[in-house]
């Protein structure tokens, strides 16, 4: 009897169940709460953790059995292409302050982060993985990698980056006198990515596509240009 | 709902395709979403099936991106070890850069609407 249980505790079926079992509850409890700081994904990976430590589930045997869930990630990441598409024409008009809000934002969020971070004396590996925090999560993850960092923690910066934008942002965007949708949306999508863009998404419809957009469009400029960057930074350090 | 599921397998193993031959610095599934992106705009228009698709696959982003954040479990060490500095980098920048990104964006904005 007891050994049945303990099997079926271990199946892969249990680590599914947990899973999905975890985000049910938590999208109920931020819909019922309308809290901010209980961001459904903070949530979900709280209470993932609490049922391996509880369950005392091996967390690689875990991460292999939800392959299934986390698969996903892929398809949906290509899947932004559509809210992308479906407002190319806003975007268009508006070309160039989105490209200079992006290229000037985007610059100044990893300089600070970095900066801030380095006189605190972070080492190296971290250093790179919080280049990427900003940008939205399947491009961060490859990213960090690449550059030296670490996967596992670029999934966890993002993630908290995103929880703590969204709990700043109305507040901060009030202080500062930002009312037009479409430059809450890029605050929203530049500094909190996929959180924010959920959030932009209750203040509306071109809120929300501006923070689709500046998620997309950081994203794929910073997978551009951030391993140029660092490329580049080794180089001047040979030379000098 | 299938039909759209895979048009994105689809773009993704292509992205996986280039990424391996031209582009290695672009991560699979970014190089799929140009790919979509680029057919969208040559076809002109969403087909309904990969709406629904899109549209279901982005409700569970939050499902998604919660698995990878469990890897804290891992990363955790590091994280607690430094965790002022992690956290001052995450905190000062967006205080600075939530304002910045607004205004700047509105100021831009605002200013081509005058112009016009």
């Amino acid at each position: 009897m007891t050994d049945a249980l303990l099997q079926l505790v271990h199946a892969p079926l249990t680590a599914i169940a947990l899973t999905l079992a975890a985000f049910v509850f938590a999208l109920w409890l931020y819909r019922r709460t309308g809290w901010l700081v209980l961001q459904p994904v903070l949530i979900t990976m709280l209470l993932i953790i609490a049922g391996i430590r509880l369950l005392q589930l091996d967390y690689a045997a875990y991460r292999e059995a939800v392959v299934p869930i986390a698969w996903l990630l892929g398809p949906t990441t290509v899947a932004l292409a559509v809210p992308l598409y479906r407002n190319l024409r806003r975007i268009r008009a508006n070309i160039w302050p989105v490209l200079v809000t992006l290229l000037v934002g985007g610059s100044a969020s990893v300089v600070l982060t970095l900066l801030a971070a380095w006189l605190l004396g972070a080492d190296l590996p971290v250093l790179m993985t919080l280049a990427t925090k900003s940008v939205t999560m399947p491009i961060a993850m490859p990213l960090a990698e690449q550059l030296g960092g670490l996967a596992a923690l670029a999934a966890v910066l993002v993630m908290l980056t995103g929880v703590l934008g969204t709990v700043m942002l109305p507040l901060l965007l009030k202080l500062a006198g930002v009312n037009h949708p479409a430059a809450r949306g890029m605050a929203y999508g530049m500094n909190a990515h996929a959180v924010g863009t959920v959030r932009a998404l209750e203040e509306g419809d071109e809120c929300a596509a501006f923070s689709a957009l500046a998620m997309g469009a950081l994203g794929v400029l910073t997978a551009l240009l951030l391993p140029a960057a660092v490329i580049g930074w080794h180089w001047l350090g040979a030379l000098s | 709902m299938l039909k759209g599921l895979l048009l994105l397998v689809v773009m993704q193993a292509i992205g996986a395709l280039l990424q391996a031959v031209w582009l290695p610095m672009l991560p699979a599934p970014v190089i799929g979403l140009l790919l979509l992106l680029a057919l969208l705009v040559l076809l002109g228009r969403i087909p309904e099936w990969l709406e629904q698709a899109s549209a279901a696959l982005l409700g569970y982003l939050p499902l998604m991106l919660a698995i990878p954040a469990t890897g804290i479990l891992l990363g955790g060490d590091v994280l607690l070890a430094q965790l002022p500095a992690i956290g001052a980098g995450l905190v000062v920048s967006l205080l600075l850069c939530i304002p910045l990104c607004g205004v700047l964006m509105q100021r831009l904005m605002t200013g081509r609407r005058e112009d016009d």
